[in-house]
């Protein structure tokens, strides 16, 4: 009889920025009194420690190239405060946090099935319990905790990163523009005038228990039907939506925090998918970028705080 | 008269403290000016200190009044605490530029903002705080002050960049926290004059507290202020309502919300905990 022990160390805290997750495990066979085969099963998949460092490098490093796409992140969202420009003009940002982002598996393009490669992120750590084994060997073969949401990036060839890399908030640099997808917060079932922003009828001026209703679902005898997609009440929100062009003004790299422009879908401490935004009018501000990703152990020093030009940094004196 | 005996002898006090600090670190000036002027020849030039630097040591910290601005203590929400110790930090940073002295709703405040449609690119205001509202960093307060006959009533961010001063020109509390049925009052009660000179205040002790009664207007006002929600005790109902109205008013009163377990919010040890983090960033 075999036995076979796995043993997980965790990052002790999510906040700061740490040495990648370590995994040890100890493959042990039980000494049994009958003269049974005795197999080591250790987890020996493709991705493994000291590949990167080898000579032919499955991941390397490409330099950004205009036309390439990289990975997004997985963050919390914090709340919303207010931010205000050097002129002084006011508005509000989201503040994400990146909390235990990491790569969990690489797709190809033809395990992808599409054009393009993919990359499995996930975001939070959860407990391992209460989950599908299935669920869980996703990330012991990365070498990660066990995350909350995984989320799939769709990215260029030359932008792969070996899964079990952290990613960190400084991915993203403030001046970028980026597009957040999030569950939205649920409202139930809806009425029509909440959930499709229909007029509705008047108070009164003879109006029999009509106020809040559809009125009318369509043209008469014609079709005689109701056509598909009718606006009718139903379930609302739940549902994932995204904002897109949404500037990033501040990055703090002590706690990973990004602070985003204006509002982000889904309730406060909710996951959200963070990416470079698609929008052609901001391709501009989105170039050269960290490229893959922005690697803590590199030689690039970065202080704890990085402002946008524009905005309007607390500890400045005041100019007279 | 009493106010400009004390002005003068604030003034006279602060020249003795500052003279005192003068005549302490006389041997680090002469030495300083020494060093520096060793090369030159003649009489060693008299160069000022940057700033004179006011140690009250007259008052020991204990017996300062201990105050926490409202927008500090984070309101009750599931919010990851986080969030607010960052925000706070921004706060203090701010802090250590623009000095937010300590006020209440009650207190007549002026306020420099800068301006851009303005020829000398500077705006002060004068006039009575009614509400201080906002946590964190979008803390917000309201000034009015009637103008010309006209009241105004003026929003201001503490944190906006374009705050430039914060004086407190007197320092007081009223019977309650939100003063917006100034407006329904008459106007004598909201006037304050700009050039107004600033009022002497304590720094230990009890903030005084003006018992002040306000007479209103003639009904309609812009809310019901003789309802139990809005609790005001600064308003001279027997001069504008009747008993019958009074009584009347009663209805709407909700005598279970004391004792509603669920509305309770504690902020004694968060406060304590935040006071004692601020202080401390403060200094710094």
């Amino acid at each position: 009889m075999t036995a076979l022990t796995c043993r997980f160390i965790k990052l002790a805290d999510g906040l700061l920025r740490g040495a990648p997750v370590t995994v040890c495990r100890a493959g042990a066979a039980l000494q049994s009194r009958a003269p049974v085969i005795q197999c080591i099963r250790t987890h020996r998949t493709n991705t493994w420690w000291d590949e990167h460092l080898t000579e032919d490098n499955p991941w390397p490093r490409h330099e950004w190239v205009e036309g390439s796409r990289r990975v997004g992140l997985v963050a919390v969202k914090l709340g919303m405060m207010p931010v205000w420009t050097k002129s002084g003009e006011r508005h509000v940002v989201t503040m994400l946090q990146v909390q235990d982002c990491h790569v969990v598996k690489h797709l190809s393009k033809e395990e992808y099935e599409g054009h393009t490669a993919a990359l499995i992120v996930g975001g939070k750590n959860v407990s391992p319990f209460h989950r599908p084994e299935g669920y869980l060997e996703v990330f012991r073969n990365a070498g990660v905790p066990p995350k909350q949401k995984l989320t799939t990036f769709c990215v260029s060839d030359n932008a792969i990163i070996k899964p079990g890399t952290p990613l960190y908030a400084a991915h993203f640099r403030p001046g970028q523009y980026v597009d957040v997808t999030a569950k939205t917060i649920g409202k139930g079932f809806q009425g029509v005038m909440k959930r499709w922003g229909f007029k509705g009828q008047p108070a009164s001026h003879g109006q029999t228990k009509t106020h809040r209703r559809p009125g009318s679902l369509g043209p008469g005898g014609d079709p005689a039907k109701v056509f598909k997609g009718k606006k009718m009440p139903g379930r609302m929100g739940n549902i994932y939506d995204t904002t897109h062009g949404l500037k990033v003004w501040r990055v703090n790299t002590k706690y990973n925090i990004l602070y985003v422009n204006g509002s982000v879908p889904g309730h406060r401490n909710c996951l959200v998918k963070v990416r470079d935004s698609i929008l052609p009018t901001r391709l501009e501000n989105n170039k050269n970028p960290p490229f893959p990703t922005f690697f803590a152990d590199g030689d690039e020093e970065i202080p704890e705080d990085l402002y946008d030009q524009d905005m309007f940094q607390f500890g400045e004196p005041m100019a007279e | 008269m009493a106010a400009a005996c004390t002005s003068r002898t604030r003034q006279m006090m602060g020249l003795l403290r500052i003279l005192r600090n003068f005549s302490q670190n006389e041997r680090l000036l002469s030495t300083s000016v020494l060093r520096h002027n060793v090369a030159s020849d003649g009489p060693p030039k008299f160069t000022p200190p940057s700033k004179p630097v006011i140690i009250d040591k007259t008052q020991k910290e204990a017996s300062l009044r201990r105050f926490l601005s409202p927008e500090f203590i984070p309101p009750r929400q599931r919010t990851n605490p986080v969030k607010f110790s960052i925000e706070r930090k921004d706060m203090i940073q701010r802090r250590k530029v623009l000095n937010i002295p300590e006020f209440y709703a009650g207190s007549i405040l002026a306020v420099t903002m800068t301006d851009p449609h303005v020829n000398g690119n500077m705006n002060r205001f004068v006039g009575i705080c009614i509400q201080r509202s906002g946590k964190g960093l979008g803390a917000t307060f309201i000034l009015r002050n009637v103008v010309d006959g006209q009241g105004v009533e003026i929003c201001y961010e503490l944190y906006s960049p374009r705050m430039r001063k914060i004086e407190v020109l007197k320092l007081e509390k009223r019977l309650d926290d939100n003063l917006m049925y100034l407006r329904d009052a008459l106007p004598e009660y909201s006037t304050f004059n700009f050039d107004m000179q600033p009022v002497h205040y304590e720094i230990t002790g009890d903030v005084p507290v003006n018992l002040l009664k306000v007479k209103m207007r003639p009904k309609p006002w812009s809310k019901r202020w003789e309802r139990p929600k809005f609790n005001i005790k600064g308003i001279r109902f027997d001069l504008c309502l009747t008993p019958e109205m009074m009584e009347h008013a009663q209805k709407w009163a909700e005598p279970w919300r004391p004792y509603d377990m669920l509305k309770e919010y504690d902020t004694s040890s968060l406060e304590d905990h935040i006071f004692k983090e601020v202080q401390e960033n403060l200094r710094k």
